[in-house]
Protein backbone atom coordinates (compact mmCIF):
# COMPACT_ATOMS: atom_id res chain seq x y z
CA UNK A 1 0.00 0.00 0.00
CA UNK A 2 2.82 2.52 -0.59
CA UNK A 3 4.95 3.19 -3.72
CA UNK A 4 7.42 0.69 -2.14
CA UNK A 5 4.89 -1.90 -2.61
CA UNK A 6 4.20 -1.21 -6.33
CA UNK A 7 7.69 -1.27 -7.12
CA UNK A 8 9.56 -4.76 -8.34
CA UNK A 9 12.05 -6.63 -6.82
CA UNK A 10 15.29 -6.34 -8.80
CA UNK A 11 15.78 -9.17 -11.14
CA UNK A 12 11.85 -9.92 -11.46
CA UNK A 13 11.23 -7.18 -13.97
CA UNK A 14 11.31 -9.46 -17.05
CA UNK A 15 8.44 -11.31 -15.92
CA UNK A 16 6.77 -8.73 -15.05
CA UNK A 17 3.62 -7.78 -17.54
CA UNK A 18 4.23 -4.46 -19.50
CA UNK A 19 1.33 -2.09 -18.50
CA UNK A 20 3.14 -3.12 -14.83
CA UNK A 21 6.19 -1.79 -15.75
CA UNK A 22 5.04 1.18 -17.59
CA UNK A 23 2.84 1.93 -14.13
CA UNK A 24 6.03 1.57 -12.06
CA UNK A 25 8.04 3.79 -14.37
CA UNK A 26 6.19 6.42 -15.85
CA UNK A 27 2.72 6.11 -13.34
CA UNK A 28 1.73 8.73 -11.27
CA UNK A 29 3.41 7.95 -8.31
CA UNK A 30 5.65 9.96 -5.88
CA UNK A 31 4.38 13.91 -7.77
CA UNK A 32 0.93 14.77 -8.51
CA UNK A 33 -0.43 15.17 -12.05
CA UNK A 34 -2.12 17.90 -13.36
CA UNK A 35 -4.77 16.99 -15.65
CA UNK A 36 -3.15 18.66 -18.43
CA UNK A 37 -0.22 16.12 -18.60
CA UNK A 38 -3.01 13.30 -19.59
CA UNK A 39 -1.79 11.58 -22.13
CA UNK A 40 1.89 11.99 -21.42
CA UNK A 41 1.93 9.12 -18.28
CA UNK A 42 0.77 6.17 -17.70
CA UNK A 43 -2.63 6.37 -15.54
CA UNK A 44 -3.80 3.97 -12.45
CA UNK A 45 -6.69 2.92 -14.66
CA UNK A 46 -6.32 0.35 -17.25
CA UNK A 47 -8.80 -1.02 -20.10
CA UNK A 48 -11.95 -1.93 -18.60
CA UNK A 49 -14.89 -3.55 -19.76
CA UNK A 50 -17.67 -0.07 -19.37
CA UNK A 51 -19.50 0.81 -22.09
CA UNK A 52 -18.29 2.95 -25.05
CA UNK A 53 -18.79 6.79 -24.33
CA UNK A 54 -20.04 6.30 -20.61
CA UNK A 55 -19.72 9.22 -18.44
CA UNK A 56 -19.45 7.22 -15.49
CA UNK A 57 -15.86 6.32 -17.23
CA UNK A 58 -14.70 9.82 -17.73
CA UNK A 59 -15.26 10.89 -14.26
CA UNK A 60 -13.76 8.03 -12.57
CA UNK A 61 -10.90 8.73 -14.92
CA UNK A 62 -10.71 12.33 -13.89
CA UNK A 63 -10.86 10.79 -10.07
CA UNK A 64 -7.91 9.24 -10.47
CA UNK A 65 -6.03 12.17 -11.74
CA UNK A 66 -7.16 14.01 -8.91
CA UNK A 67 -6.05 11.24 -6.07
CA UNK A 68 -3.68 12.81 -4.28
CA UNK A 69 -1.69 9.88 -3.24
CA UNK A 70 -2.97 6.79 -5.02
CA UNK A 71 -0.35 4.71 -3.64
CA UNK A 72 -2.32 5.16 -0.10
CA UNK A 73 -5.28 5.27 -1.40
CA UNK A 74 -8.42 2.28 -0.78
CA UNK A 75 -11.18 2.62 -3.07
CA UNK A 76 -14.54 1.13 -1.32
CA UNK A 77 -17.49 0.06 -4.39
CA UNK A 78 -20.51 -1.98 -4.60
CA UNK A 79 -22.30 -4.09 -7.12
CA UNK A 80 -22.90 -1.12 -9.75
CA UNK A 81 -21.26 0.11 -13.16
CA UNK A 82 -18.64 1.59 -11.05
CA UNK A 83 -16.68 -0.96 -10.11
CA UNK A 84 -16.24 -2.18 -13.31
CA UNK A 85 -13.96 0.28 -14.55
CA UNK A 86 -12.87 0.92 -10.56
CA UNK A 87 -11.35 -2.53 -10.53
CA UNK A 88 -9.23 -2.68 -13.14
CA UNK A 89 -6.88 0.61 -11.13
CA UNK A 90 -4.07 -0.38 -9.60
CA UNK A 91 -5.62 0.88 -6.39
CA UNK A 92 -7.17 -1.85 -3.70
CA UNK A 93 -10.43 -2.02 -4.38
CA UNK A 94 -12.78 -3.70 -1.85
CA UNK A 95 -16.06 -4.73 -3.18
CA UNK A 96 -18.70 -4.21 -0.93
CA UNK A 97 -22.24 -6.07 -0.45
CA UNK A 98 -24.82 -4.10 -0.91
CA UNK A 99 -25.63 -1.77 1.58
CA UNK A 100 -22.47 -1.71 4.03
CA UNK A 101 -19.89 0.72 1.50
CA UNK A 102 -19.62 3.12 4.09
CA UNK A 103 -19.65 0.76 7.37
CA UNK A 104 -16.60 -1.06 5.92
CA UNK A 105 -15.30 2.36 4.77
CA UNK A 106 -15.53 3.70 8.59
CA UNK A 107 -13.77 0.37 10.31
CA UNK A 108 -11.33 0.58 7.20
CA UNK A 109 -10.35 4.30 8.07
CA UNK A 110 -10.04 3.95 11.62
CA UNK A 111 -7.93 0.42 11.51
CA UNK A 112 -5.32 2.28 8.87
CA UNK A 113 -5.57 5.08 11.51
CA UNK A 114 -4.46 2.36 14.01
CA UNK A 115 -2.03 0.70 11.88
CA UNK A 116 -0.36 3.16 10.77
CA UNK A 117 0.23 6.22 12.84
CA UNK A 118 2.71 8.27 10.97
CA UNK A 119 1.06 7.89 7.72
CA UNK A 120 -2.17 9.26 6.09
CA UNK A 121 -4.14 6.67 4.48
CA UNK A 122 -7.10 7.70 2.24
CA UNK A 123 -10.06 5.89 1.95
CA UNK A 124 -12.65 6.54 -1.03
CA UNK A 125 -16.09 4.91 -1.72
CA UNK A 126 -17.51 5.27 -4.56
CA UNK A 127 -20.62 4.27 -5.49
CA UNK A 128 -23.77 4.32 -7.57
CA UNK A 129 -27.01 6.48 -7.07
CA UNK A 130 -28.58 3.05 -5.76
CA UNK A 131 -25.56 1.97 -3.47
CA UNK A 132 -25.46 5.19 -2.01
CA UNK A 133 -29.06 6.77 -1.71
CA UNK A 134 -31.17 3.46 -1.44
CA UNK A 135 -29.26 0.71 -0.57
CA UNK A 136 -26.67 1.79 1.29
CA UNK A 137 -28.63 5.22 2.62
CA UNK A 138 -28.86 4.72 6.30
CA UNK A 139 -24.96 3.45 6.50
CA UNK A 140 -24.35 6.41 4.36
CA UNK A 141 -25.90 8.84 6.54
CA UNK A 142 -24.61 7.52 10.10
CA UNK A 143 -20.77 7.54 8.28
CA UNK A 144 -21.76 11.43 8.09
CA UNK A 145 -23.67 11.56 11.64
CA UNK A 146 -20.38 9.79 13.53
CA UNK A 147 -18.31 12.56 10.80
CA UNK A 148 -16.06 9.23 9.59
CA UNK A 149 -12.69 10.83 7.99
CA UNK A 150 -13.31 9.61 4.38
CA UNK A 151 -14.70 10.87 1.06
CA UNK A 152 -18.11 9.61 -0.42
CA UNK A 153 -18.14 9.79 -3.96
CA UNK A 154 -21.59 9.14 -5.96
CA UNK A 155 -21.59 8.17 -9.55
CA UNK A 156 -25.16 9.53 -10.12
CA UNK A 157 -26.75 7.97 -13.54
CA UNK A 158 -30.24 8.70 -12.18
CA UNK A 159 -30.87 4.94 -12.65
CA UNK A 160 -30.20 1.04 -12.45
CA UNK A 161 -28.22 1.00 -15.31
CA UNK A 162 -26.48 -2.15 -14.74
CA UNK A 163 -29.77 -4.15 -14.53
CA UNK A 164 -31.92 -2.88 -17.02
CA UNK A 165 -33.21 0.87 -16.15
CA UNK A 166 -34.98 0.54 -12.85
CA UNK A 167 -35.68 3.93 -10.96
CA UNK A 168 -33.69 4.87 -8.10
CA UNK A 169 -34.46 7.43 -5.25
CA UNK A 170 -32.19 9.94 -7.40
CA UNK A 171 -33.59 9.39 -10.66
CA UNK A 172 -35.77 12.73 -11.53
CA UNK A 173 -39.46 12.75 -11.39
CA UNK A 174 -41.29 11.98 -14.22
CA UNK A 175 -38.33 10.10 -16.11
CA UNK A 176 -39.29 7.30 -18.55
CA UNK A 177 -37.45 4.03 -17.95
CA UNK A 178 -37.74 0.59 -19.32
CA UNK A 179 -39.11 -0.40 -15.61
CA UNK A 180 -40.52 2.83 -14.91
CA UNK A 181 -42.76 2.75 -18.32
CA UNK A 182 -45.36 5.60 -16.09
CA UNK A 183 -42.73 7.83 -15.16
CA UNK A 184 -41.14 8.13 -11.67
CA UNK A 185 -43.83 9.29 -9.28
CA UNK A 186 -41.57 10.76 -6.83
CA UNK A 187 -38.93 13.85 -6.26
CA UNK A 188 -35.24 13.12 -7.02
CA UNK A 189 -33.78 13.07 -3.02
CA UNK A 190 -32.01 16.06 -2.11
CA UNK A 191 -28.55 14.03 -0.85
CA UNK A 192 -26.62 17.52 -0.91
CA UNK A 193 -29.76 18.39 1.73
CA UNK A 194 -29.05 16.05 3.67
CA UNK A 195 -25.19 16.18 4.17
CA UNK A 196 -25.45 19.50 4.46
CA UNK A 197 -27.93 18.82 7.60
CA UNK A 198 -25.61 15.88 9.04
CA UNK A 199 -22.83 18.29 9.29
CA UNK A 200 -20.35 16.99 6.13
CA UNK A 201 -17.47 18.88 6.03
CA UNK A 202 -17.25 19.03 2.48
CA UNK A 203 -19.94 18.90 -0.35
CA UNK A 204 -19.69 19.29 -4.12
CA UNK A 205 -22.24 18.44 -6.90
CA UNK A 206 -20.66 18.53 -10.35
CA UNK A 207 -20.50 17.13 -14.24
CA UNK A 208 -17.64 15.46 -16.39
CA UNK A 209 -17.76 19.05 -18.76
CA UNK A 210 -14.81 20.65 -16.91
CA UNK A 211 -11.79 17.92 -16.48
CA UNK A 212 -9.28 20.60 -13.89
CA UNK A 213 -12.70 20.98 -11.98
CA UNK A 214 -13.30 17.34 -11.26
CA UNK A 215 -10.07 16.51 -10.58
CA UNK A 216 -9.58 19.53 -8.20
CA UNK A 217 -12.55 18.86 -6.04
CA UNK A 218 -11.53 14.93 -5.77
CA UNK A 219 -8.61 16.44 -4.41
CA UNK A 220 -9.71 19.14 -2.25
CA UNK A 221 -12.41 16.25 -0.84
CA UNK A 222 -9.67 13.89 0.22
CA UNK A 223 -7.14 16.11 1.56
CA UNK A 224 -10.37 17.33 3.36
CA UNK A 225 -11.35 14.28 4.95
CA UNK A 226 -7.83 13.06 5.93
CA UNK A 227 -7.97 15.66 8.65
CA UNK A 228 -11.45 17.56 9.25
CA UNK A 229 -14.38 14.91 8.29
CA UNK A 230 -16.44 13.01 5.95
CA UNK A 231 -16.66 15.23 2.29
CA UNK A 232 -19.19 14.05 -0.59
CA UNK A 233 -19.47 14.28 -4.28
CA UNK A 234 -22.18 14.04 -6.18
CA UNK A 235 -21.62 13.87 -10.13
CA UNK A 236 -23.76 13.46 -12.98
CA UNK A 237 -22.43 10.87 -15.16
CA UNK A 238 -25.16 9.80 -17.63
CA UNK A 239 -25.96 6.35 -18.34
CA UNK A 240 -26.21 6.73 -22.56
CA UNK A 241 -27.59 3.47 -22.49
CA UNK A 242 -30.48 3.77 -20.31
CA UNK A 243 -31.57 7.15 -21.29
CA UNK A 244 -30.58 6.86 -24.59
CA UNK A 245 -28.12 9.40 -25.40
CA UNK A 246 -25.88 8.57 -28.47
CA UNK A 247 -22.44 8.75 -27.54
CA UNK A 248 -21.45 11.83 -29.41
CA UNK A 249 -24.13 13.48 -27.80
CA UNK A 250 -22.98 12.36 -24.14
CA UNK A 251 -21.26 15.62 -23.49
CA UNK A 252 -24.00 17.81 -24.97
CA UNK A 253 -26.15 16.15 -22.18
CA UNK A 254 -24.03 17.08 -19.06
CA UNK A 255 -23.62 20.73 -20.38
CA UNK A 256 -27.10 20.70 -21.10
CA UNK A 257 -28.18 19.10 -17.02
CA UNK A 258 -25.49 21.35 -15.85
CA UNK A 259 -27.05 24.17 -17.36
CA UNK A 260 -30.42 23.07 -16.37
CA UNK A 261 -30.36 21.67 -12.43
CA UNK A 262 -27.19 20.05 -11.83
CA UNK A 263 -24.97 23.50 -11.54
CA UNK A 264 -21.34 23.27 -10.16
CA UNK A 265 -21.63 23.54 -5.97
CA UNK A 266 -19.71 23.21 -3.29
CA UNK A 267 -20.43 23.62 0.56
CA UNK A 268 -17.50 23.88 2.37
CA UNK A 269 -17.62 24.25 6.25
CA UNK A 270 -15.64 26.80 8.85
CA UNK A 271 -12.81 24.24 9.82
CA UNK A 272 -12.22 22.82 5.92
CA UNK A 273 -11.58 25.86 4.82
CA UNK A 274 -8.87 27.09 7.36
CA UNK A 275 -7.34 23.41 6.93
CA UNK A 276 -7.10 24.26 2.70
CA UNK A 277 -6.17 27.21 3.34
CA UNK A 278 -3.07 25.99 5.79
CA UNK A 279 -1.89 24.10 3.33
CA UNK A 280 -2.06 26.71 0.43
CA UNK A 281 -0.01 28.64 2.98
CA UNK A 282 2.65 25.73 3.55
CA UNK A 283 3.15 24.62 -0.13
CA UNK A 284 4.12 28.68 -1.20
CA UNK A 285 6.08 29.04 2.25
CA UNK A 286 8.28 25.67 0.73
CA UNK A 287 8.17 27.81 -2.43
CA UNK B 1 -14.83 -4.29 -39.35
CA UNK B 2 -15.64 -0.93 -37.26
CA UNK B 3 -14.78 3.24 -36.90
CA UNK B 4 -11.82 4.33 -34.65
CA UNK B 5 -10.74 8.13 -33.95
CA UNK B 6 -7.99 9.29 -36.25
CA UNK B 7 -6.13 12.37 -35.42
CA UNK B 8 -4.89 14.52 -38.38
CA UNK B 9 -1.53 15.03 -36.89
CA UNK B 10 -0.72 18.43 -39.56
CA UNK B 11 -3.95 19.99 -38.03
CA UNK B 12 -3.22 19.10 -34.39
CA UNK B 13 0.30 19.98 -34.08
CA UNK B 14 -0.35 23.32 -34.92
CA UNK B 15 -2.35 23.82 -31.79
CA UNK B 16 -1.80 22.70 -28.15
CA UNK B 17 -4.68 22.43 -26.90
CA UNK B 18 -4.88 18.52 -25.54
CA UNK B 19 -8.52 19.33 -24.72
CA UNK B 20 -8.72 15.16 -26.89
CA UNK B 21 -6.96 13.81 -23.93
CA UNK B 22 -8.72 15.15 -21.41
CA UNK B 23 -12.23 13.83 -22.29
CA UNK B 24 -11.31 10.37 -23.78
CA UNK B 25 -13.50 7.88 -21.24
CA UNK B 26 -11.09 5.57 -22.11
CA UNK B 27 -7.96 5.22 -20.08
CA UNK B 28 -4.30 6.29 -22.16
CA UNK B 29 -6.16 5.87 -24.86
CA UNK B 30 -5.26 9.52 -26.55
CA UNK B 31 -1.68 9.60 -26.13
CA UNK B 32 0.28 12.96 -26.55
CA UNK B 33 3.70 12.86 -28.14
CA UNK B 34 5.85 15.81 -26.87
CA UNK B 35 8.17 15.42 -29.42
CA UNK B 36 5.84 16.27 -32.10
CA UNK B 37 3.23 18.17 -30.37
CA UNK B 38 0.59 16.24 -31.55
CA UNK B 39 -2.11 13.89 -30.07
CA UNK B 40 -2.32 9.96 -31.31
CA UNK B 41 -4.93 7.48 -31.10
CA UNK B 42 -4.05 4.06 -29.75
CA UNK B 43 -6.58 1.74 -31.69
CA UNK B 44 -6.89 -1.32 -29.76
CA UNK B 45 -8.11 0.51 -27.03
CA UNK B 46 -10.50 2.67 -28.72
CA UNK B 47 -13.88 2.28 -28.64
CA UNK B 48 -15.34 4.47 -31.06
CA UNK B 49 -17.87 6.84 -28.85
CA UNK B 50 -16.82 9.93 -30.76
CA UNK B 51 -16.44 11.88 -27.59
CA UNK B 52 -13.20 13.05 -29.06
CA UNK B 53 -15.00 14.27 -32.60
CA UNK B 54 -17.05 16.66 -30.83
CA UNK B 55 -14.72 18.06 -28.17
CA UNK B 56 -11.69 18.77 -31.37
CA UNK B 57 -14.93 20.31 -33.62
CA UNK B 58 -17.30 22.26 -31.06
CA UNK B 59 -15.23 23.09 -28.07
CA UNK B 60 -11.25 23.30 -29.63
CA UNK B 61 -12.45 24.02 -33.24
CA UNK B 62 -9.65 22.72 -34.80
CA UNK B 63 -11.89 19.91 -36.78
CA UNK B 64 -9.12 17.44 -36.46
CA UNK B 65 -10.41 14.11 -35.51
CA UNK B 66 -12.40 11.98 -37.81
CA UNK B 67 -13.69 8.40 -37.74
CA UNK B 68 -12.25 6.39 -40.11
CA UNK B 69 -12.45 2.26 -40.60
CA UNK B 70 -9.42 0.42 -38.78
CA UNK B 71 -8.79 -1.39 -42.05
CA UNK B 72 -8.08 2.21 -43.57
CA UNK B 73 -4.98 2.65 -41.27
CA UNK B 74 -1.46 2.20 -43.10
CA UNK B 75 0.54 1.24 -39.52
CA UNK B 76 -2.34 1.63 -36.48
CA UNK B 77 -0.51 2.47 -33.03
CA UNK B 78 -1.17 -0.42 -30.12
CA UNK B 79 -0.84 0.35 -26.82
CA UNK B 80 -0.87 -3.06 -26.08
CA UNK B 81 1.95 -4.24 -28.33
CA UNK B 82 4.32 -1.19 -28.12
CA UNK B 83 3.83 -0.32 -24.32
CA UNK B 84 3.11 3.12 -22.96
CA UNK B 85 6.62 4.15 -24.43
CA UNK B 86 6.82 8.31 -24.67
CA UNK B 87 10.43 8.17 -25.15
CA UNK B 88 9.96 6.76 -28.82
CA UNK B 89 7.13 9.18 -29.93
CA UNK B 90 8.41 10.81 -32.38
CA UNK B 91 5.67 11.35 -34.84
CA UNK B 92 5.73 8.78 -37.01
CA UNK B 93 2.81 7.44 -35.95
CA UNK B 94 -0.22 7.43 -37.77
Amino acid sequence: MSVKNISITPGWEKYMTKEYLDLVERGPYGKQKKVSEMGSFKEVLEEHPMCAGCAMTLFIRLTMVGLPNPEHTVLIGTAGCGRLALTQTSIPFIYGNYGDTNAVASGLKRGLEVRFKDQAKDVVVMAGDGGLADIGFSAVMHSWFRKERFTTIMLDNEVYGNTGGQESGMTERGALLKMAPKGKMFEKMDMIGLAQTSGVAYIARLTPTNPTRVASVVRKAVMIAREVGPTFIQAYTSCNIEYAIPTPKVLDDARDIEAKRYGFMEIISDEAKAYLDSIDTAKKAKK
Amino acid sequence: MYLVAHIDQAICSETACRLCTQYCPEANTILYDNAAKTAFVAVDRCKGCEICVGICDDLAKHKAIKMIMITDLKSPFELSKEGFRPEKWDGTHP
